[in-house]
Parts: C-alpha cells; sequence; structure tokens
C-alpha cells in the first residue's frame, strides 16, 4: 500500500444523488495491467504481441459488453419505425379512411403515426422506473444472465431515450393535428358532414369576407372547446416543464425542482388517458356496402369516432408501477432502529441500524426518508455494511454536503454543549424516525463474478467497495473473485480513516491466510499543499 | 427546499420559452394564419428572450457551468447593469412579453411557458437572488519575494533532544480510534 500525491481534480464521488460513484469493473477477457497477471489467466488464451490475436480479443470483449445495449436500441428502433409505418400505411391506403384522407392529406398520417410511437413510448418509459422489480431480475440466479445484467445497468439511459423520443414525437404529432386543423376547414365538405370538425369553410384563414359573428367564434375557441384539443395542449404543457427541468445541470444543483415536476407524470398519465375521448378523427364503418369512390356516397356513409387506444397500451405498465410504488410503501412503512451514531473525519458520518427482515447484497443502496428533515425527500445512500448472520446490523457512511444531510446530521449527533450542567444526567439518545427503503440494486454488485476486477473510488464514493471488502472479510474464498485492485483517491489524507479499520484488517486477514496477491490497494491524494507528514497505515 | 437557486430553473424555462416562441412566429407567419402579425412579433419576442436568456448566471455556492460561446452575451448582458441584474425587472419584462403571444395558436404554447418562467423569477427575485456574470478568472500569481534568488544559509532550527526521542517513539499518537472495531471473527 501506498500514499502518492496526484496534481489531477479530485474525484467527487458523492452517495448523496443518483450519480452512481467512480468506479470500474475490468471483466476477465480485457488486457490486464500486470504482465505477471497474463499466465494465471488460463481460460482465455491471449497471444502476446500478435496484432490480430489483440484485435480478436477486443471484439470478443467489445460482443461481451457492449453488444447487448446497442442490440436493444436497435431493436427499440426497429420496433418505433414499423409501427410509424404501419400505422401511415393505414391510414394513407386503409378504405375506411379514405374520405378523412382525402380532406385532410398527409397531416392525418403522420398524426396518427406519431401517436402510436407515442403511444408506445408512453408504456415504456415506465418500465425502467420500477426497481425493485429490476432488483429482483438482477438478483435471481434463474433470470438473470451476465448480458441480462449488464443491460439492467442501462435502465437509466433507456428511460431517458424513451423520454426524448416522446418528446419529439409529441412536436410532430401536435404540428400535423395544426394542420389537420387548416385542412378541416379549407376542404370542408359538404357531401360528408359527419366528417368535419370545422363549422364553415375557410375558417382558419380569413381567405374571404365572414360575418362578425362568425369570426368571433374564432378558430382559438374551438379549438379549446374540444376534449382533445383542452387536454393536447395541457399533456404538451406539463411534458415541456418535466422536459426543461430535467436538463444535466438542474439535476445536479437543484435536485428537487427535477424531481418535484417530474412527479407530475401521474397527472401526465390522467390526462392521457381522456386524451381521445370526443376524438375529431372518425371514420367509416360500412365499407362493405359503400366502398370508396361509390356514386351514391351521400346516402348512407356511417361515421364513427375513433376508439381511444392509449389506454390498451399504457394501462399494463401504469399498473405495475403502481403495484411497485405500494410494495415499496408498504416496505418501507416500519422505521428502522438506529444503534450506533459515529462521527469520522472530513465530514463524514457513519450510521448503524437494525431492521426486520432486512435482506442486502454488497453493492446495494438504500433510499433514506427522515420525516424530522422533510417529508417528501428520498435520499440514496450506498450500504457500507450488509447484514450477515452473525451481525444482523446494516450501515451507511453519509458525506454531509448540502442542506439535507446537514440538517439530518444535527439531528444525530450530540451537540457540544457550552452551558454548565450541575448534575450529570444520563441523556436517552433520541434518535429520529427514520425509514428506509430498498435496497436496491446497482452495477457495483458484479464485482464478486469475475476473476480480476478493478474498483477505482474517489472520495466518498468508495462506499459501493467498502461493502465489498466488508463481505470479502467474512467470507473471501467463496466468492468467484481470485484478485482484487483497489484505487481510491481522495482530496485530504485523513478521508482515508474512514475505511483504514477495514483495510487494514482484510490485509492482515489475507497475509494470514498465505493469499497476499488477493488485495492490492493504491492510494492517492489530490490536495496540492499537504502540510501533514504521509503516515504509513501500520498493521502490526 | 431551503436553498434551491430557482434562477436557474427560471433561466432554463425562459430559453426554452424564446426558442418556443419563436419557432410557433416562423410557423404563424410561414403559414398565414389568422393574425399572423402576433406571429411576426412572437419572432421578435422570442429572439430577444433568448438573447438574454442565454448567458447563465453565476452561482451563489458551487461551480458555474457556462454554456458554449456565452462569454459575448455575457458581456452584453453586463452592460446593462442593475436592469439585467434584477430578477424582478425580468420577471416582469416576461410577463409583458408573453401577453401578446396569447392571442394566437401557434404561439400559444411558448406564452405559457415564458408566463411560468416570469412567476419562478418572481420567486428567484423574492428570495433575493441577483445575476452575476460568469467571466474567466485572473491567476493572481504572487510576486515572488526578493529571497527565493539566494538559498537559507543556516540549518532549520531542531527542538532540543528529548523532544525529538519521543516524537520517534510516539507514531501510534496520531492513530485514529474507531469505537466499533472491524474485525475477522
Amino acid at each position: 500500500m501506498c500514499g502518492e500525491e496526484g496534481g489531477e481534480e479530485p474525484l467527487h464521488g458523492a452517495s448523496r444523488t443518483e450519480r452512481t460513484p467512480v468506479s470500474a469493473a475490468a471483466p476477465a477477457p480485457c488486457l490486464p495491467a500486470e504482465p505477471r497477471l497474463w499466465r494465471e489467466l488460463g481460460a482465455a488464451k491471449v497471444e502476446v504481441g500478435a496484432p490480430e490475436g489483440t484485435m480478436a480479443v477486443s471484439v470478443r470483449s467489445w460482443l461481451a459488453n457492449e453488444a447487448g445495449k446497442h442490440f436493444v436500441l436497435m431493436l427499440w428502433l426497429a420496433a418505433n419505425t414499423w409501427l410509424f409505418l404501419d400505422t401511415y400505411l393505414l391510414y394513407s391506403t386503409g378504405q375506411q379512411y379514405h374520405y378523412l384522407y382525402q380532406m385532410l392529406g398527409l397531416g392525418l398520417c403522420i398524426s396518427r403515426a406519431s401517436a402510436s410511437v407515442l403511444n408506445l413510448n408512453c408504456s415504456l418509459v415506465l418500465l425502467p422506473m420500477c426497481r425493485s422489480l429490476l432488483t429482483f431480475i438482477r438478483g435471481s440466479h434463474t433470470m438473470s444472465t451476465r448480458r441480462m445484467r449488464r443491460l439492467l445497468d442501462k435502465s437509466k439511459s433507456f428511460h431517458v431515450t424513451c423520454g426524448v423520443a416522446i418528446c419529439i414525437f409529441s412536436a410532430v404529432h401536435v404540428s400535423a393535428h395544426l394542420m389537420n386543423v387548416v385542412n378541416f376547414s379549407a376542404s370542408f365538405s359538404e357531401d360528408f358532414p359527419d366528417l368535419n370538425l370545422a363549422r364553415y369553410k375557410g375558417e382558419v384563414r380569413h381567405k374571404h369576407k365572414v360575418t362578425k359573428e362568425k369570426k368571433n367564434q374564432g378558430f382559438f375557441c374551438f379549438r379549446f372547446s374540444s376534449v382533445p384539443g383542452l387536454s393536447g395542449v395541457l399533456l404538451v404543457l406539463i411534458l415541456l416543464l418535466m422536459f426543461i427541468s430535467s436538463s444535466h445541470c438542474i439535476r445536479v444543483c437543484n435536485y428537487e425542482i427535477f424531481w418535484y415536476t417530474h412527479n407530475l407524470f401521474i397527472i401526465f398519465y390522467i390526462i392521457l388517458m381522456v386524451h381521445m375521448v370526443g376524438g375529431a378523427l372518425k371514420y367509416q364503418t360500412n365499407t362493405e356496402a359503400h366502398p370508396p369512390g361509390c356514386l351514391s356516397s351521400q346516402l348512407a356513409v356511417l361515421v364513427l369516432c375513433l376508439c381511444a387506444q392509449t389506454w390498451l397500451w399504457v394501462s399494463g405498465p401504469l399498473c405495475l408501477y403502481c403495484v411497485e410504488r405500494l410494495f415499496r410503501y408498504i416496505r418501507s412503512s416500519h422505521p428502522v432502529t438506529i444503534v450506533t451514531v459515529i462521527r469520522h473525519p472530513c465530514d463524514v458520518v457513519e450510521l448503524r441500524m437494525l431492521k426486520k427482515n432486512f435482506r442486502a447484497r454488497p453493492g446495494q443502496y438504500i433510499l433514506l426518508n427522515c420525516p424530522g428533515v422533510s417529508s417528501f425527500e428520498n435520499h440514496p445512500f450506498t450500504l457500507t455494511a450488509c447484514p450477515t448472520e452473525n451481525k444482523e446490523t446494516f450501515g451507511i457512511h453519509l458525506r454531509i454536503v448540502g442542506d439535507w444531510t446537514e440538517h439530518f446530521a444535527h439531528l444525530l449527533l450530540p451537540q457540544p454543549r457550552a452551558a454548565l450542567e450541575i448534575l450529570p444526567v444520563v441523556h436517552q439518545r433520541r434518535y429520529p424516525t427514520l425509514y428506509v427503503d430498498g435496497p436496491f440494486g446497482s452495477p457495483s454488485e458484479e464485482v464478486f463474478n469475475y476473476d480480476v476486477s478493478l474498483c477505482i473510488a474517489g472520495g466518498i464514493g468508495v462506499t459501493p467497495f467498502a461493502c465489498v471488502l466488508d463481505a470479502l472479510i467474512e467470507r473471501w474464498k467463496s466468492f468467484r473473485l481470485q484478485r482484487l485492485y483497489f484505487v481510491w483517491v481522495c482530496r485530504e489524507l485523513q478521508s482515508f480513516y474512514w475505511f483504514a479499520e477495514l483495510l487494514c484488517a482484510l490485509h492482515e486477514k489475507l497475509w494470514k491466510e498465505n493469499r497476499p496477491d488477493y488485495l492490492n490497494v493504491k492510494l492517492y491524494v489530490t490536495q496540492k499543499d499537504c502540510q501533514q507528514p504521509v503516515e504509513s497505515f501500520s498493521h502490526g | 427546499m431551503g436553498k434551491i437557486e430557482w434562477a436557474m430553473w427560471a433561466n432554463e424555462q425562459a430559453l426554452a420559452a424564446g426558442l418556443i416562441l419563436l419557432t410557433g412566429g416562423i410557423v404563424g407567419v410561414a403559414g398565414q394564419f389568422r393574425g399572423w402579425e402576433f406571429a411576426s412579433y412572437a419572432i421578435a419576442a422570442g429572439f430577444f428572450v433568448c438573447m438574454l436568456e442565454y448567458p447563465r448566471s453565476k452561482r451563489a455556492k458551487g461551480t458555474s457551468v457556462e454554456r458554449t460561446g456565452q462569454y459575448c452575451f455575457t458581456v452584453c448582458v453586463k452592460a446593462f447593469g442593475p436592469v439585467t441584474r434584477n430578477y424582478y425587472v425580468r420577471a416582469f419584462l416576461h410577463a409583458a412579453l408573453c401577453v401578446p403571444g396569447g392571442f394566437m395558436l401557434a404561439t400559444v404554447l411558448g406564452c405559457v411557458c415564458l408566463g411560468i418562467a416570469s412567476l419562478i423569477y418572481l420567486a428567484a427575485a423574492v428570495r433575493g437572488e441577483h445575476w452575476e456574470p460568469i467571466l474567466p478568472r485572473k491567476d493572481t500569481r504572487k510576486p515572488v519575494a526578493e529571497s527565493i534568488k539566494s538559498p537559507p544559509q543556516n540549518p532549520p532550527p531542531r527542538p532540543p533532544p528529548e523532544i525529538r526521542r519521543k516524537q520517534a517513539k510516539d507514531v501510534e499518537g496520531a492513530a485514529y480510534d474507531n469505537p466499533i472495531a472491524v474485525t475477522d471473527e
């Protein structure tokens, strides 16, 4: 173990936000850093020096690591394209839409096609947010392979992709419907009065003189008097609010704004369900009796409104999401017992808790809710100690950055009292009520599934690896892992005291059991003016 | 919700509203809808709002990330001094600008978004925030002292021998005592 000074920018891996800590676990097929390790990788026969060999390894490595998510992206793009084209062709060539298509033209097809793409994406966007379900899939041995778990790591990116698609296709849908409104008025049909949406020809553009009374009931009013019109405008407004506050800088600086506006999705879905009621686009139902183009068409062309399809698409994932939220709410309804609170240097507080039937794997995280600080905020923290057979407590390390953690630490830690106390009173320490939701899976759980793992952490981002080291102390022999490279970069030297005991104990244990090469630790300090002398961590 | 910087959200919202107003105006003028004069106004208003809102303000606490190429906009906006610094002015300006957009369907969305941005700016102004330009930092180097040119003549003072002996022995004095012991049992 060595401590060196580096001159780079400190890596802030803060566990208090949704960002994953700075980490990388290198899978076995990639080229290891040290030549002597190559002999140990008996399974992967690496040819030294031959360029084709290196190329084959990197192609295999790409296929194993990256191909899955690109494949899923291609599949999603294909599904969207197929749906768009299929609906477009249905409306442009379908018999029952013939007269409507004559009236509206391209706008009809594009608006309906983008609507079906929107239906698909509005249903898919909810699925990556069912976190308990994803944690269950990740943990179950029957359902998850390494490829599936790597795909699950990208669930948030998939959610963002679907969200962006919703925004783009909403813009397309709105523009197409605006074109429809224009065309409804321009091609006002006297032959089929039921198909019309406009009240008279030329309602939208004042190409010819209209009476004053008709002018006042303008274009504007008819747009808003219908349910689809009003709900459409509200939907776009909510979508815009959600989209604008999800930008990266707002998420990083003011997470609460993002969180509270994003919760408007509930209203979004409710309005989406009623959007198609009282639909403006109608189709012909008696195409057998009166096929398109037949001359006695004035007589009996029956028309009906388009039935709303959105609920078919959206209700499944919405129910799943609601069940998941209910499950999480029930699971977190019992407050946890706080066993110990320890203050560490550099503004870190360690919290040990106890909860009945709490099972967690190393690398998972929990969401804390403290009503004494804020009723609605849930903050994620990675577990640094999981419950085992020997000890039932689980712990987190939280760094005090920002108002929630400051207030929380203030409630937890005894404040230094300046006032004199005449009698020494035994304080019954009253900890605040705390609710824990979780645990949820994260990519850090994969450390044990490889022969060699490289873990790089910055600052408080070390917490998932601290849990890994904690698990290794108990049962390092039971994992597939043969070697762990651990790189930890901190701003100050004092930060290493957070897990100094853990590192020393693990190191000593491995030495005693004759596996000194199992763990390789490299510690770095980035602060420029390092006044304290670099002290070695003694292990004797 | 104590330390939210509302101005940052208002800035994003206003920039987006400006873009939407601009787009709606272009659509309205191109389609020659009824009330296209409002659309042409919306183009001008949208453009102005984008120019005003493009430079991000410096955050009160933390690192500020500026938008690409915002320096020239920062200089222009800074030139107006207290008018652009104050968020009350911006709130009322946006509220006034958004009203004519509400008379035409193509620009109504931009109008509502700008109205929301104006409300958030009002909230920011009530909380006492103001706009600060992000200017490039000039690293002032301390002037080099004369003594750097000549090396020291005498060795540094050393503590007396008894204290030196104690420092060599007392390494564990600096160790940190963790009350919960981590053991491998």
